[in-house]
């Protein structure tokens, strides 16, 4: 089975370049020519994985994985971990500080919106360890690589 | 294999007076230039008019792909589209001696189209207003004024596409104007009417590029505002001495100008200066409207109900077709905004009754847009992106541009499509042979 991998990596606490892995990885998929909604949807998940990632986790790394019949979008941090998945996944709740607020960030609506946005989410973390969200895509008939 | 030659139907190009610096490469926001055998040679359908690349040229060798001074011809009916851009070409002058000009250059009518843009702005704010509280209108919703934006969206982030806002745009409202009342009655009396857009940018195609109509159509002519203005200052100098101005009768309102919203237009946010929206914002420059497409792309700024795109900086003032510098053109209409202030001459109810009778919905569909605009890559499959990765690893990527392509990815991409050969790389070609 035929599959296509890269990653880009996430640096921690820099706002300022903070998107540009979610860019890079648009832009891969743009050349691919998959149904602009779906790019759409990765693009949300993209940008919220890595925002997270620049506000709570150390450095990290985004990866795109197309496959045949799906993509995997994941997102991979050395930061602190997550407590309480159950809770982190729900609407609101937000770990944020008043520095991230104050840049409009920490609404807590990150992991609610990648769950809304894939079609599957995996979520693997331990507080103080790596955490890894794997997002999958999968695409319609019509849709599959070739 | 991508077609590609040296015009475009926006651009022309020419071979004998490019130096191969390569200037254009970097600047051309779609990467749709190569630079071969020293010559620069453009992939047509990535082209989006922005006009970038005129921009950058030291040479001179990039032209607009508008007709050019000296068409105008005595034997046929002349209507002159005047961007209000045109306005603030002449920092002092009053509008309407700027249309006077035109009218003593040998332009019958002179339509302005500010008078299109208020109607643009009744019926967008009545869209926004109708759709504000449903879901159902992607926010934020962008202007579709600039071409050159709508065609990025189509060509670059077609999942935008939805959010350009609906409406018709001015130059659209413009044209369609002027062919079902102005030009119906020159051709009762048997005479040819020929349309001239006066632009300040490479936007409008070259009419060879356009598909043939079934319908006879007139004849459209685009000329960029540089190539008019030589003679048009002589005429408006002359007008600016006389001590009494000839009274013109116009048969049509939008045959003057009257207010200062019209010549706003030119500069970014003019558009939205003076709507009735609650939140919106003004962007402009190639760079940073990429960016903001990036960014809505990513899901952010949904708070805000509509944003106003150009790619040319300072707004429309900043085309590549203007005349005067776009910071002293800016001068000029904040001038002009203090003499006259704001105001629109039209009644919000006409505009309304419009709006129900649904004359400002654009018929086209996104999807359409984007077979429209022509701009189109073709997409690469799993196998070819990795192939693409192993010639990255190849080549360094340090972005030398010395193949002749914008960057490494590109040039990687190009081999990989077949239109270039690795060996062209600088850096494959220094390694030691395995």
């Amino acid at each position: 089975m035929s599959k296509f991998k890269k990653s880009f990596h996430i640096k921690g606490r820099d706002f300022i370049r903070a998107g540009e892995a979610s860019i890079n990885v648009q832009n891969l998929l743009k050349s691919m020519d998959f149904d602009p909604r779906l790019t759409r949807r990765i693009a949300i998940c993209g940008y919220e994985s890595e925002m997270n990632v620049v506000m709570h986790g150390g450095d990290g790394k985004l990866s795109i994985e197309v496959g045949e019949d799906r993509l995997i979008l994941e997102v991979r941090d050395d930061g602190p971990g997550i407590d309480d998945i159950e809770q982190a996944m729900q609407a609101g709740f937000s770990t944020a500080n008043d520095d991230h607020r104050e840049m409009g960030f920490g609404a807590g609506m990150g992991l609610p919106n990648m769950k809304k946005n894939s079609d599957q989410i995996h979520i693997e973390s331990k507080k103080n360890n790596e955490t890894v969200v794997r997002m999958i895509f999968f695409l319609s008939e019509g849709e599959k690589t070739h | 294999m991508s077609k590609r030659q040296t015009s475009t139907c926006f651009v022309r190009f020419d071979q004998n007076l490019c130096a191969g610096y390569g200037s254009c490469l970097r600047v051309c926001p779609t990467k749709a230039i190569r630079v071969k055998n020293k010559k620069a040679i453009r992939i047509v359908e990535q082209c989006i008019g922005c006009g970038e690349c005129i921009r950058s040229c030291r040479e001179g060798a990039v032209t607009a792909a508008t007709e050019g001074p000296g068409v105008l011809e005595k034997d046929h009916i002349a209507v002159a589209l005047v961007s209000p851009v045109l306005y603030a070409q002449f920092p002092g002058v009053m509008p309407k001696d700027v249309l006077l000009g035109l009218r003593h250059m040998g332009f019958q009518h002179t339509i302005d189209m500010s008078y299109f843009l208020e109607i643009f702005q009744f019926a967008t704010e009545e869209f926004i207003r109708r759709n504000r509280k449903s879901p159902k209108a992607p926010w934020p919703l962008i202007s579709p004024v600039c071409p050159v934006v709508v065609r990025l969206i189509a060509f670059q982030f077609p999942n935008l596409l939805p959010n350009v806002l609906p409406v018709l745009r001015p130059v659209a409202l413009m044209a369609r104007e002027v062919k079902s009342r102005l030009i119906p009655e020159y051709i009762k009396k048997g005479k040819e009417v020929i349309l001239y857009y006066l632009n300040p940018c490479p936007t409008k195609k070259d009419t060879a590029c356009l598909p043939a109509r079934k319908k006879p159509a007139p004849t459209e002519i685009a000329l960029g505002i540089n190539d008019i203005y030589p003679e048009l200052v002589k005429h408006v100098d002359q007008i600016k001495a006389a001590d009494d101005i000839p009274f013109y009768q116009t048969r049509f309102e939008y045959e003057t100008c009257a207010t200062a919203n019209a010549s706003m237009w030119g500069m970014s946010g003019g558009e939205i200066a003076d709507m009735d929206i609650d939140r919106s914002l003004a962007v402009s420059g190639m760079e940073e409207t990429i960016s903001y497409l990036e960014k809505i792309e990513m899901g952010l700024f949904q708070e805000i109900e509509y944003i106003e795109f150009r790619t040319c900086r300072e707004g429309c003032l900043g085309g590549v077709l203007t005349a005067i510098d776009k910071y002293l053109a800016k001068g000029a209409v904040q001038k002009m905004i203090k003499r006259y202030g704001l105001g629109r001459r039209l009644h919000r109810e006409n505009i309304l009754r419009m709006y129900e009778k649904g004359e400002f919905q654009t018929e086209k569909k996104p999807s359409k847009l984007t077979s429209l605009f022509g701009a189109h890559k073709e997409a690469l499959s799993i196998d070819s992106m990795q192939k693409i990765e192993k010639i990255m690893e190849l080549i360094k990527g340090t972005d030398c541009t010395a193949c002749g392509a914008p960057d490494c990815r590109t040039f990687a991409e190009d081999v990989v499509r077949g239109d270039s050969a690795l060996k062209e790389c600088l850096f494959v070609r220094a390694q030691p042979k395995k």
